[in-house]
């Protein structure tokens, strides 16, 4: 058995281009997608943070304050216009022809004193389809007048400090979270791992699985080796192993690249965050997780081999494991959903279950006596589907056809 | 010595649509069954060449398939010094070495490695492992390029390599599936000299093959098959004597196409 494991290891490690994709890509890729968002995002949002804006005020002499402090501001340039108020088609076909980013409209009603007049309503035009800061960066303008407006109304009417707290905010609810930083953030990250670590074994264990199934009877090679005399059974478990390894490995080199970039990246800002996160995580539950990992790379490895070895060529094993991966993120993505708990029905989902116990060991709140069934199904299932594996092997109409 | 007695193999037809215009005309096609091979009787004793003849789809590859124990029989005997094989696939593993004429070579891996890994499976130690790669090298002259990688080779070296790893556990039997088939001259003059080497060794080879000069020049026995069933087994002299000096018009009389 570990006569064919060696050779097909050895294989693997002459192939470039599986090579490539299992160890090269997570460790280039990566950084590159998520370093290359960050970047051209944070660029926009800086970009329309800081760009110089264009406006035209209807209706200024209402609210000189307003419109004196508006224009103060260095990044935003005033246009003027003789459109009225009225006249929403000319206010839109500024705003289209883009001669101004916004028009704000101060009607005839505007004044300081709330008392005599209420609440006051500004409108506000703008194309808000994009990415734009126009809302925020006027609203850092108009909310201090608008306080300083309240607060002289406070004064005139006499009201003290305390009160005008509970005008404000009549009810304030204190809420105080008995969830420590490891269950909040294991609650909102913890769905993500499995996910991640579940279609990573899958896809790294594919290509070598192509490679030593279908491969072989593409390149007439497994009719010699069928006749060779090694028990099929050791024949299977070679190539199993090799299978689950490559998976394992693929995806631990992905999340090791994955962690080692997201620190460089981050620049050392969170690593005090993540250091204390994974202190909280102790190395039982660390184990834990990987052992209930092992019969989850059993069953992929087994029904890749399964589906390669009856495929007559690379190609159609390629066409038989695509749909493979979209079945398998159904149930971790349902895992990953909010609220969804591993208790009842859900405990018994093959899959499902594990990413839930992985999502509880990482938030710390694992039961633990729930990890014996879930552990003895899935091995239980791993087993039936490397018993199929074999029996597989030794159809003749699955090898011949 | 190795006998093959009443030989039979049927196929299940998954999908009688599929098959295709000859097939659904074959006699040998009942019902949901395809009987591919139906009574395939011959012997070869040792030192002895024995080629097999017979049309395409005739049962050939089919039979020795069954021989190197690839494929399961579904009746009949394969006596290899008396020992039946069928019952016992590993002992036919030990006792046959097989080449199959579609057969490939591990790509990424050198022609030492691909004739070394079919060694250790047969459980071979490393001493005699090298010792056996040297004597093949020698052979059949392998060594230029022995420790290259084996997807550079051109079909000639393919070829040699294949061989050396079939022979690689000194089977008693050789059997060869079409070995010939796709060479150039050069490369198919290589395993006609390697058949004449295991002749002297006296080791008994079966061959099958649609080259009649082949069989001319390496046989003793021949064997034709047709629709499954043995319609000739007899020393090559009674086979040229089937019909006036070609080969060719003896196979034809065999399978009653003349």
């Amino acid at each position: 058995m570990w006569l064919v494991f060696r050779k097909e290891i050895k294989e693997l490690l002459r192939d470039r281009k599986t090579l490539f994709f299992m160890i090269a890509l997570p460790l280039l890729l990566f950084p590159l997608i998520f370093g290359g968002v960050a970047y051209f995002s944070g660029k926009a949002i800086e970009k329309a943070q800081t760009k110089t804006l264009n406006y035209a005020i209807i209706g200024a002499e209402n609210a000189p304050i307003l419109s004196a402090k508006i224009a103060e501001v260095d990044d935003l340039s005033q246009v003027n216009t003789d459109l009225q108020s009225g006249n929403e088609t000319g206010i839109k076909a500024l705003i289209t022809s883009e001669t101004v980013d916004f028009v704000l409209v101060i009607p005839a009603t505007f004044s300081d004193d709330i008392l005599s007049v209420g609440q006051n309503t500004l409108t506000l035009y703008l194309n808000d389809a994009g990415l734009n800061m126009v809302q925020r960066r006027l609203n850092k303008i108009i909310d201090n007048i608008a306080e300083s407006n309240r607060d002289q109304a406070f004064i005139t009417l006499g009201i003290s400090e305390e009160i005008q707290k509970g005008l404000l905010e009549p009810i304030l609810v204190d809420k105080v979270s008995t969830a420590d930083k490891r269950e909040n953030i294991g609650e909102k990250i913890g769905g993500l791992i499995p996910y991640i670590i579940f279609i990573l074994c899958l896809q790294g264990a594919m290509l070598p699985a192509t490679d030593i199934g279908a491969g072989e009877k593409e390149r007439g090679t497994l009719e010699t080796l069928l006749i060779s005399p090694i028990p099929r059974n050791q024949l299977v478990m070679g190539k199993f192993f090799t299978i689950a390894f490559a998976g394992v490995t693929s995806a631990m080199v992905t999340v090791g690249s994955l962690f080692v970039w997201g620190v460089v990246l981050s620049q050392g800002m969170a690593i005090e965050l993540i250091t204390e996160f994974m202190g909280a995580i102790s190395a039982v539950d660390f184990l834990l997780m990987f052992a209930m990992l092992v019969p989850i790379v059993a069953i992929f490895a087994a029904v890749l081999l399964s589906m390669s070895i009856y495929a007559k060529s690379f190609k159609e094993a390629q066409g038989y494991m695509t749909p493979l991966v979209f079945i398998v993120i159904i149930p971790i993505i349902l895992a990953m959903l909010p609220g969804i708990k591993l208790e009842g029905i859900y405990a018994w989902v093959p899959l499902m279950n594990v990413a839930l116990a992985i999502k509880e060991l990482i938030k710390g709140t694992m039961d633990y006596m729930a990890l014996i069934p879930i552990f003895l199904s899935t091995t239980a299932i791993a087993g039936l589907l490397i018993a199929f594996c074999i029996y597989w092997f030794n159809r003749e109409k699955v090898l011949f056809r | 010595m190795i006998e093959i007695k009443q030989l039979a193999k049927r196929f299940t037809v998954e999908n009688p649509k599929k098959l295709s215009e000859q097939e659904k005309k074959d006699p040998r096609l009942k019902g949901r069954f395809f009987h591919s091979v139906q009574n395939v009787n011959f012997s070869c004793n040792t030192g002895q060449v024995l080629g097999l003849l017979g049309p395409n789809g005739a049962g050939k590859t089919t039979t020795l398939r069954m021989l190197s124990s690839a494929l399961k029989p579904d009746s009949g005997q394969i006596l290899i010094d008396g020992e039946d094989v069928v019952q016992n696939p590993i002992l036919a593993r030990q006792k046959i070495g097989f080449l199959s004429g579609s057969t490939g070579l591990y790509g990424r891996l050198s022609g030492r490695e691909n004739i070394e890994y079919f060694g250790k499976l047969h459980g071979m130690n490393a001493q005699s492992i090298n010792d056996k790669i040297e004597e093949l090298a020698q052979l059949l002259d392998l060594s230029t390029f022995l420790d290259r990688r084996s997807e550079n080779y051109s079909t000639g070296m393919k070829q040699k390599v294949s061989i050396a790893r079939a022979v690689v556990h000194s089977p008693k039997v050789v059997v060869l599936d079409e070995p010939t088939t796709g060479l150039d001259i050069m490369a198919t003059q290589t395993v006609i000299d390697f058949i004449q080497t295991l002749k002297v060794q006296q080791t008994p080879v079966i061959f099958s093959t649609h080259h009649l000069d082949e069989v001319k020049e390496l046989c003793d026995t021949v064997t034709v098959i047709d629709e499954g069933t043995t319609k000739f087994n007899g020393d090559l002299d009674s086979f040229s004597a089937l019909a006036d000096g070609s080969l060719h018009q003896s196979f034809l009389t065999t399978i009653g196409k003349v």
